[in-house]
């Protein structure tokens, strides 16, 4: 359940390389004469992808064992690289609010941009590291998770409950025998004060 | 001859009969010499124009007549739908056929009426009113046809409503692919139903007024950038619906995945509503098992209460009775006192 990488490509319409808006990448897991190789793969790919998805479309890509999440938006794309664990649906809704985050930061400024920017984004990389979690992403996954924590602790809520109702039950017979002795206990000390008066 | 252009239950032989008048006519004409000849050149122009006026009016009413057979079909088919074993595919080509035979119908009747138009120079008024009433009755009888195609769909999109509510109260994950394909595909039939049904009644409403009217020339005019232009429209919608067939099933994907994630969030709250109110019965009736408890108590506490006074009466009396009994052998020791007294 991991996030490799978090990309944001803009996309022309007419087919040519994608530009690189803003990239985060976690190469941590591989060796460290890997990471560079992995990075510029990464671009590669990135690329790629972005010149195929055209315009208002989600697509998802899979790739050895990631699988590449890609959501084209008026021309601006954001990309996310994802092993095979990660629910589709809340690395969508990441991307979503990625590419809403982009926009509110940087407007329009990207339509221009014809180089790739490799400075580096801090709300991205936060954003990578925050969302390896899919739960955090996806408020339903979210919801859901909590859901079923609630409904186990239900479940052992009715149990305890119902051993209650047991223990209840066997207070009550023995709190009836008692009532019974009790009442056994005064007829008896009756019987003994009425009879022996006289002696 | 109206009857002449409905359903052909017998046959036609105008025709024929014509073509014998015109033989006639062409003997008498030459023996006549040529000076006549014209005129019976235009005679049988418009004899020509005339018959093919009447064939192309037999046509379409012949069209209209296999188009009503195919949607008799279609509305059988679409009644006897059931959950399983649905002829989807064949009442969508069947829509497919009647939709295009519609159309093709509906140009049909247009060109006929640019024909009666066209040709208006110097004929009867009766020929005029014959023609004008044959085409209204033609588009009447279209606009009939189009109007049960439309009921057909509509049906169609209830039955398969409450199919897919039957599924769901049977199997409650199964269904939910099968549901949107429908959904996306209804839309498009409807509007392509509303699209064939929005065009074809604008020649009605542009083409009888312009029947009843006497500027045949201006109408024609405006009839035909009309037809072009419906034409244009359906086209363009017809790829509109192509494009957007290909792209909802991308889309629909990731769409179905958040409707299944809420609907399953949804259940789960369902779920855990009735697990508080089972927890609800259950602590109630603990309650009242509780409350039997503390009677129980209250009566023990009674009980011992009493038994530990009437016990407290007993030793007091018990303590008490020993004075009496001191007393008692008193007067029993005084009596033997006497006894002895009186013997000794």
């Amino acid at each position: 359940m991991k996030i490799t990488a978090l990309l944001v490509l803009k996309c022309n319409p007419d087919g040519s390389d994608p530009v690189v808006l803003a990239t985060a990448m976690d190469v941590s897991h591989f060796g460290y004469f890997q990471r560079s190789s992995v990075k510029e793969f990464i671009l590669f790919v990135a690329r790629t992808v972005g010149k195929r998805t055209p315009p208002g479309q989600r697509q998802s890509v899979q790739h050895e064992e990631y699988k590449v999440h890609s959501y084209n938006r008026n021309g601006l794309c954001v990309m996310g690289f994802m092993d095979d664990h990660y629910p589709v649906r809340s690395s969508f809704s990441l991307l979503n609010q990625v590419l809403d985050e982009y926009q509110k930061n940087f407007g329009e400024s990207w339509r221009t941009a014809q180089a790739d920017n490799m400075q580096p984004w801090p709300y991205l990389n936060e954003a990578l590291n925050k969302y390896q979690d899919p739960a955090e992403a996806d408020k339903l996954l979210k919801i859901q998770r909590e859901l079923d924590e609630t409904k186990i602790i239900l479940h052992k809520t009715i149990d305890s409950v119902l051993a209650r109702g047991e223990k209840l039950d066997s207070l009550v017979e023995k709190s009836s025998d008692l009532s019974a002795a009790s009442q056994m206990f005064y007829k008896q000390a009756k019987k003994t004060n009425q009879c022996c008066t006289i002696l | 001859m109206p009857v002449k252009a409905a359903q052909t239950s017998f046959r036609d032989r105008t025709f024929e009969f014509q073509s014998v008048a015109e033989r006639l006519r062409k003997t008498v004409s030459s023996q006549n010499g040529p000076s006549s000849s014209s005129k019976a050149d235009e005679q049988r122009s418009a004899v020509t124009l005339q018959s093919e006026f009447n064939r192309r009016a037999s046509k379409i009413g012949l069209g209209i007549h296999h188009t009503s057979q195919k949607l008799a079909k279609l509305a059988k088919l679409a009644k006897r739908t059931s959950v399983f074993d649905d002829p989807t595919m064949e009442i969508q080509e069947l829509t497919a056929v009647i939709k295009q035979d519609i159309t093709a119908l509906n140009s049909a009747v247009v060109d006929l009426q640019l024909v009666s138009n066209s040709r208006n120079d110097g004929i009867s008024s009766d020929t005029t009113s014959h023609s004008t009433t044959v085409v209204d009755d033609l588009k009447n009888r279209l606009m009939s046809a189009t109007k049960e195609f439309k009921e057909v769909l509509t049906m169609r999109t209830e039955n398969l409503k409450v199919h897919e509510s039957r599924r769901q109260l049977f199997s409650s994950t199964a269904s939910k692919d099968s549901a949107n394909p429908f959904v996306r595909q209804r839309p498009l039939a409807t509007r392509s139903a509303a699209a064939s049904t929005s065009s074809s009644p604008p020649p009605w409403a542009n083409g009888s007024p312009s029947s009843s009217q006497l500027f045949p020339r201006k109408q024609d005019g405006e009839s035909q950038p009309l037809l072009q232009q419906q034409q244009h429209h359906q086209q363009q919608q017809h790829h509109q619906q192509q494009q957007q067939q290909q792209m909802v099933p991308l889309q629909d994907s990731y769409m179905q995945s958040r409707a299944e994630a809420l609907q399953n969030v949804e259940s789960t709250i369902h779920e855990l509503g009735n697990i508080f109110n089972q927890l609800a019965t259950l602590v109630s009736q603990q309650g009242e098992i509780a409350i039997r408890i503390d009677e129980n108590m209250d009566d023990t506490m009674a009980n011992v209460e009493g038994a530990q006074g009437a016990l407290l009466k007993y030793l007091n009396s018990i303590s008490s009775n020993r004075w009496l009994m001191i007393k008692i052998f008193f007067v029993l020791i005084f009596f033997l006192m006497i006894f002895l007294f009186f013997v000794a």
